[in-house]
């Protein structure tokens, strides 16, 4: 059980027997009320964000939810495919629930993968990421505007706005939660 | 900023002022407050050189004041004054610390109250207000907000268990023992203050009866002569028209002291305050809080764009209480 006041983004929150994780939290005192917490929650079996407020001082069920380290293989349109780094077993995540994932997944990338019941249910993706630039658009040298930026495709389907310096074939870490580039990488 | 908040703070005397509403100063510190158990506050103590210690509270609000005030001259009275409100999470609209503007029109009622806060609105906006934030107020009734974004008949869920089933047909999480208050707040929380308009101010009208307070009943109904003023999905002013029967504030009173227990704060409670109505005006007051109401007039998003000093976090001393 977890208390209203302690659900943070990030909390696995079992929700009529289908776990949820906290996508959005904000607390709320309405007039002459006690304090709550709003939530928004995203349903990990299909997707779906659920809105759901819970008193600060109340508990609500959480999913006792397992973290395992797995390699992402490919993405056959319908499945990711992962590997379990220690037993190698073989594992299937639905696409259609984990969309939003897709250019974060690079192969042969190790991620944490939530399982509850020993089913996966979420794609934990690292704060910050290496990616390598396949499009770039042509500027025009001398554009020197302080701050100007173009975007740029990475390997993985990712758009990201870069200085003007990044070339075709560089590569660049990114900022997985505002999609910001943070710096070129030299290799 | 400065500036703008410099010309609010006159403008708005000026207007109370121009009406024949007195200014009040009232103190910051009090010995014994209303009990309110939504609100938890700030305590303090007095230190005499020889004799003692003795505590005292920081105003979560000037209304038990002003209100002595009123019974006093019965005068319509204003103040803009410092407020302070503990253990509330600090966030782009909440503040520990904030000015409070409460106005209370003798003989007004709390529709009468709309339209001296629509004036209000419209002597203090600027060209940097936004259409969200001018007048005219869009008025709703809670019971109308209930029927237009839950499909719900407010009137046909007055009893615990029948709002607790409401929750629940809607897929929200609700304690099976949640008083109805909690299971009200879960489903307006949830479904109905999400989808309030806010194309304009608006005034949400005629709160339930459940939701305790020192506004008055309307007769043969579930409602009370209160509203809450949204801007742009902020809560910036809440109005009543006055409870002014002894018998039922001292019945507020007690439920609240009950409620006021689990309290992380407690504090002292001031008996003296149900005598008052013994000889007290009709009346309607209206509370603002005055930083968020310069934010949206603003057009700014967050009170620490409107504050001189916002609410710095220093480090934390020692671990949360179980509450």
């Amino acid at each position: 059980m977890v208390r209203g006041g302690e659900i943070g983004i990030g909390t696995c929150l079992l929700i009529n027997g289908t776990p949820h994780i906290v996508v959005e939290r904000e607390f709320v005192n309405p007039g002459k009320g006690s304090a709550f917490a709003r939530v928004k929650a995203k349903n990990l079996k299909n997707g779906n964000v659920i809105t759901q407020t819970i008193k600060t001082a109340d508990f609500v069920e959480d999913a006792q939810v397992d973290l395992v380290d797995c390699q992402y293989q490919y993405n056959d349109g319908e499945f990711f495919h992962f590997m379990n780094n220690e037993t190698f077993d073989q594992f299937e995540v639905p696409v259609a629930a984990h969309e939003d994932r897709a250019p974060y997944l690079k192969e042969g990338e190790t991620y944490t993968i939530v399982m509850w019941e020993g089913e996966p249910i979420d794609i934990k993706i690292p704060y910050k990421m290496v990616f390598t630039v396949v499009e770039s658009e042509n500027y025009v040298r001398g554009d020197t505007v302080s701050g100007a930026t173009k975007p740029v495709t990475t390997e993985t389907g990712l758009v990201v706005r870069v200085p003007l310096f990044i070339k075709q074939g560089e590569k660049i870490l990114v900022n997985t939660e505002s999609n910001e580039y943070v710096e070129r990488v030299n290799e | 900023m400065l500036q703008a908040r410099s010309r609010m703070v006159t403008i708005t005397r000026e207007f109370f002022l121009s009406r024949n509403y007195l200014e009040t100063d009232t103190p910051a510190l009090a010995p014994s407050l209303i009990p309110e158990s939504c609100l938890e506050v700030f305590e303090t103590e007095y230190v005499h050189p020889t004799r003692g210690r003795m505590p005292l509270y920081l105003v979560p609000s000037p209304e038990i004041w002003m209100k002595k005030v009123i019974a006093a001259t019965g005068r319509s009275v204003f103040q803009l004054c410092k407020s302070w409100r503990n253990a509330e999470s600090v966030s782009h609209i909440h503040n520990p610390e904030f000015t409070m503007l409460e106005y209370y029109g003798v003989g007004l009622s709390s529709t009468d109250n709309i339209h001296v806060t629509e004036e209000l609105f419209a002597a203090l906006a600027t060209d940097e207000t936004p259409l969200q934030a001018q007048p005219p107020f869009r008025v709703m009734s809670m019971k109308e907000a209930w029927h237009e974004f839950a499909h719900a008949d407010l009137d046909a869920l007055a009893e615990p268990e029948a709002m607790r089933e409401a929750c629940r047909e809607r897929s929200l999480l609700v304690p099976n023992d949640a008083p109805w208050e909690d299971a009200f707040n879960i489903l307006f929380l949830s479904i109905v203050e999400p989808a309030l308009p806010q194309d304009r101010p608006l005034v949400l009208n005629e709160y339930p009866a459940g939701i305790e307070c020192l506004a008055r009943d309307i007769p043969g109904t579930m409602y009370k002569e209160r509203w809450e003023l949204y801007v742009s999905g902020i809560e910036i002013a809440n109005c009543f028209t006055e409870m002014a029967s002894p018998e039922a504030v001292r019945a507020y009173f007690a439920s609240q002291s009950e409620k006021k227990r689990q309290a992380l704060v407690p504090h002292a409670i001031d008996d003296s305050y149900a005598s008052i109505f013994e000889h007290f005006p009709p009346c309607s007051g209206v509370a603002v809080g005055f930083d968020r109401l310069l934010m949206v007039l603003l057009g700014k998003r967050s009170l620490a764009e409107v504050m001189l000093f916002p609410f710095e976090f220093q480090g934390f001393t020692q671990k949360p209480s179980a509450r």
